[in-house]
């Protein structure tokens, strides 16, 4: 956690951020993101003073191990019921938009 | 006397003695809503058709006295979390503002099945992320006490259509306190249930490991007859917990004192920032629980402190995981333009509001190369300690017993500039989640005009044990049967 105290956060790291993240913020949004990151980043610093080192991390929230189920074949959903909720469709498809590569 | 007025079980007394129509109830709530929502704001869908069609299956089945329990032809309402097939489930976001799904979620699916009627959908914060409702893509929820306050959140909705008796019950879902806090601002009764005791099938995820439905409604007794019907394990859900259930409501009707219990009170939870009113009607109320027969300790959990860094950390890393799906290629919004990045960049940023974007940004951050170790790993080790500091007292108590939130209801507008401020709210409510243990809130009090809730917090599958004191507390008490102004309009 010590690492936390190194991070620098501006404007440049809030873009990398967001172009992971996949959103095309605003200039506003941006420097609104800058001084509300260095407020919560500093805040959950607290956790540095815990011991953690021998304790190990808690993914599950339950004891549940993995499970199965039997495949059972239920009805399915109509296609025309599916294709519904997509933004365009052709014939019994989803229409998703052209992946560009670039060169 | 009006019909919302009547608990589940004087209303189904009603219908299976055909004093009533399922129709005629159905239409009662349908009409309220249309009367007073426009006000409060608790739905953002009515599915009147729905309901109607429901109501008039379940007059059929009562008429000819087929396998009848006490939710069937009661209305209810939903949180717009939980998928409805057909109905429009939005996550009160823009992203989904037209998504209707084509199947239903098992809770709702195990309430078609009783024949108890879908009113609508009620208003959160966007995906579950707030404290208030405020972070609605489409409208804030009001308080029903008072139209100035929030309802808590983030199913506001779901608390406020209950308390302003526009459904007798609703279904929430608690994530980090999401049923607690706006049962408690807004005086009714709601449960977070086991982490696995209700199915998440079509529970639109939030953060995985954290998300439970639970029931919110007007009494710990009206809560049980919800929770007996939509429990249990289900095979579309790997997490959910094989253990049987009980019948809850056969054990409140049993119920007769608190002798042999043990109930702790957590020191960490009565400190500097508590409200004073809260403070003395906490402690009214656990001289009452006392007075039932119940041997109160104090305890302490000494990690509670780091509770709200650690859940926001990993909610930061898990939603923004959750919500990776919402690129507008098969579903939700959808802005077609340019090439494939940029109809991801630009429906996501149309279609997300800001506490949305906040938290997909930190959970990134968090998730990232270089950093993982220092927030995510940090914060599940951190997760650990808080969950053996609940093993061990578990080990001497039956209960505990807390505030659900230091203060009351706290005005609209008041925390939505720092978002930081509003984590903290969250305060009392986090650490459950974290060690995905059931807790209750119920009505203990009310200051300036607005309710205070109590917390009661059990170990693991304790449900029968936290409504047993909640229920045996409303048999001595009557903060439950308070109600805001718009109730008798």
């Amino acid at each position: 956690m010590n690492k936390k105290s190194e991070v620098q956060v501006d404007e440049k790291l809030v873009r990398e951020i967001a172009s992971l993240a996949r959103l095309d913020l605003t200039e506003e949004e941006t420097r609104m993101f800058v001084s509300q990151f260095k407020d919560i980043l500093d805040y959950v610093s607290i956790l540095n003073e815990v011991d953690t080192e021998d304790v190990p991390p808690a993914y599950l929230s339950s004891a549940n191990k993995s499970v199965t189920r039997e495949d059972e074949i239920e009805a399915p959903v109509a296609t025309a019921e599916f294709l519904k909720n997509a933004p365009q469709s052709k014939d019994d498809y989803v229409l998703i938009p052209r992946v560009h590569i670039e060169q | 006397m009006e019909l919302h007025e009547l608990s589940i079980q004087e209303t189904y007394d009603l219908l299976s003695s055909r004093k009533i129509s399922s129709e005629e109830i159905t239409r009662a709530y349908l009409e309220r809503v249309q009367r007073l929502d426009p006000q409060i704001k608790s739905y953002v869908t009515v599915s009147e058709g729905v309901a109607l069609e429901q109501a008039r299956e379940a007059d059929k089945r009562i008429k000819s006295n087929e396998s009848l329990t006490p939710l069937t032809g009661i209305p209810y309402s939903a949180k717009d979390s939980i998928s409805t097939r057909g109905v429009n489930t939005t996550c009160s976001s823009k992203i989904l503002e037209n998504y209707k799904p084509f199947y239903d979620s098992s809770a709702i699916k195990k309430l078609k099945l009783t024949s108890a009627v879908l009113l609508g959908k009620n208003n959160m914060d966007e995906f579950g992320m707030g404290s208030s409702t405020e972070n609605s893509g489409f409208f804030t929820t009001r308080n029903p006490w008072n139209f100035d306050y929030v309802p808590g959140g983030s199913s506001g909705g779901s608390a406020a259509a209950v308390a302003a008796g526009l459904a007798p019950f609703s279904l929430g879902e608690d994530t980090g306190g999401s049923v607690r806090m706006p049962a408690s601002f807004c005086g009714v009764t709601g449960i977070k249930t086991t982490y696995g005791r209700i199915s998440r099938y079509g529970l639109i995820p939030l953060v995985s490991s954290f998300d439970t439905i639970g029931p919110i409604a007007r009494s710990a007794y009206d809560v049980s007859l919800v929770l007996e019907t939509i429990a249990g394990h289900d095979p579309k859900d790997s997490t959910s917990r094989v253990e049987s259930i009980q019948s809850y409501s056969e054990t409140l009707k049993k119920a007769e004192n608190l002798r042999g219990l043990h109930i702790g009170i957590p020191k960490e939870y009565f400190v500097e920032g508590l409200d004073k009113e809260v403070d003395a009607s906490l402690r009214n109320a656990i001289k009452q629980i006392e007075g039932l027969g119940a041997e109160v300790i104090e305890v302490s959990l000494p990690h509670t402190q780091y509770a709200i860094p650690v859940y926001y950390l990993i909610l930061f890393a898990e939603a923004s995981s959750n919500l990776a799906k919402y690129d507008g290629v098969r579903f939700g919004l959808s802005k077609r333009t340019g090439d494939l990045m940029d109809v991801y960049l630009k429906t996501r940023e149309a279609g997300f509001g800001a506490e949305t974007k906040r938290r997909i940004m930190l959970g990134t951050f968090a998730l990232s190369a270089g950093y993982y170790d220092a927030y995510y790993l940090k914060a599940q080790k951190v997760r650990t300690l808080i969950r053996q500091d609940f093993e061990r007292v578990f080990q001497t108590c039956d209960a505990l017993i807390t505030p659900v939130s230091p203060t009351t209801a706290f005005r609209i507008g008041e925390k939505v500039t720092n978002p930081l401020d509003m984590y903290l709210s969250d305060v009392f409510v986090v650490a459950v989640n974290l060690a995905g243990i059931p807790a209750l809130s119920v009505p203990c009090g009310i200051s300036n005009g607005l309710p205070i809730g109590m917390q009661i917090m059990g170990p693991h599958l304790s449900e029968e044990s936290l409504l047993r004191i909640g229920h045996l507390y409303q048999s001595q008490t009557d903060w439950h049967t308070k109600h805001p102004p718009c109730w008798n309009k």
